[in-house]
C-alpha cells in the first residue's frame, strides 16, 4: 500500500466522494474517539474475512494514531 | 486502500468532530472562544487598542490567521505609534484543540498561568482563547451536571 499525506481538506474530499474510512487501532481505542462515520477493523484482525465488510467498488481510507 | 497517514491525531489537531465515548469529554477546541481580538504585525498599538475594548489580549497574527505574537496589557499600553510587532510577545506557548479541559487546568495550575491560553491548530492556526477563569468555571460546571447525574 502506498503511504500518502492528506491534508484534512482533501480527507473531508475523499469523504465526500464516497470513500469508507476504517481504524486500524484497538476496538478500545476505537470505542474512545474515531473519525466520524469511520469502520473499525484493528490492524491484527485485518484479514480476508473483516475486509469483507468493505464495499470493493469504493475508495478505502485506512487510519491510525499518527505518522509514528 | 489509501493510508491517511497524518492519522486521527491530525484530525484532531484541526478541530474536526470525533465520535465515540469521547464526545462526553470536553477538549478545550469544544469551548476555546473564538471571538479574540487579532491585529496583524504592521499594525499600530494605538489602532490596536481601540479594536480591543475590554480585552486584555491581542493576538498577532499573519494573513492565514497562524499566530506570531501576543499583545497582553502591558504591549497594548505600549507607545501608539509602535507597531505590533515591535512590542508583542512573540512565539506564545499555544495548545491543541484536542487537549482536553482537565489537560489544560493542570498546565495552567502546573506554570502558574492565570491569563488567556491559545487554542490554535498544528499549523499554528488560531482557533480561539480560554481564560483560566472560564475553564475552571467550566470545568466546575460539568462536574456538577455529573454528580447530579450519577446520584
Amino acid at each position: 500500500m502506498a503511504a500518502q499525506v492528506f491534508s484534512v481538506s482533501e480527507v473531508k474530499h475523499l469523504l465526500d466522494q464516497g470513500a469508507q474510512l476504517v481504524d486500524v487501532l484497538s476496538e478500545d481505542e476505537f470505542e474512545h474517539d474515531h473519525l466520524p462515520g469511520a469502520i473499525n477493523i484493528p490492524l491484527k484482525q485485518l484479514d480476508a474475512t473483516t475486509a469483507s465488510r468493505l464495499d470493493r467498488n469504493r475508495p478505502v481510507l485506512v487510519y491510525c494514531n499518527d505518522f509514528g | 486502500m489509501l493510508d491517511y497517514v497524518p492519522g486521527k491525531t491530525a484530525w484532531y489537531e484541526d478541530n474536526q468532530p470525533r465520535e465515540g465515548k469521547a464526545v462526553d469529554e470536553i477538549w478545550i477546541g469544544d469551548v476555546a472562544g473564538s471571538d479574540v481580538p487579532t491585529c496583524g504585525l504592521a499594525d499600530r498599538i494605538g489602532e490596536v487598542r481601540r479594536r480591543t475594548g475590554d480585552w486584555d489580549t491581542c493576538v498577532v497574527v499573519d494573513p492565514e490567521g497562524v499566530v506570531l505574537g501576543l499583545l497582553r496589557q502591558k504591549e497594548l499600553a505600549a507607545d501608539p505609534l509602535a507597531t505590533a510587532e515591535a512590542v508583542m510577545r512573540p512565539g506564545p506557548k499555544t495548545f491543541r484543540p484536542n487537549v482536553t479541559l482537565q489537560e489544560l487546568l493542570k498546565s495552567m495550575r502546573d506554570h502558574e498561568i492565570q491569563t488567556n491560553s491559545l487554542v490554535t491548530t498544528a499549523e499554528g492556526r488560531l482557533l480561539g482563547v480560554i481564560s483560566r477563569a472560564d475553564a475552571e468555571a467550566t470545568l466546575a460546571h460539568e462536574q456538577a451536571a455529573q454528580t447530579r447525574t450519577d446520584s
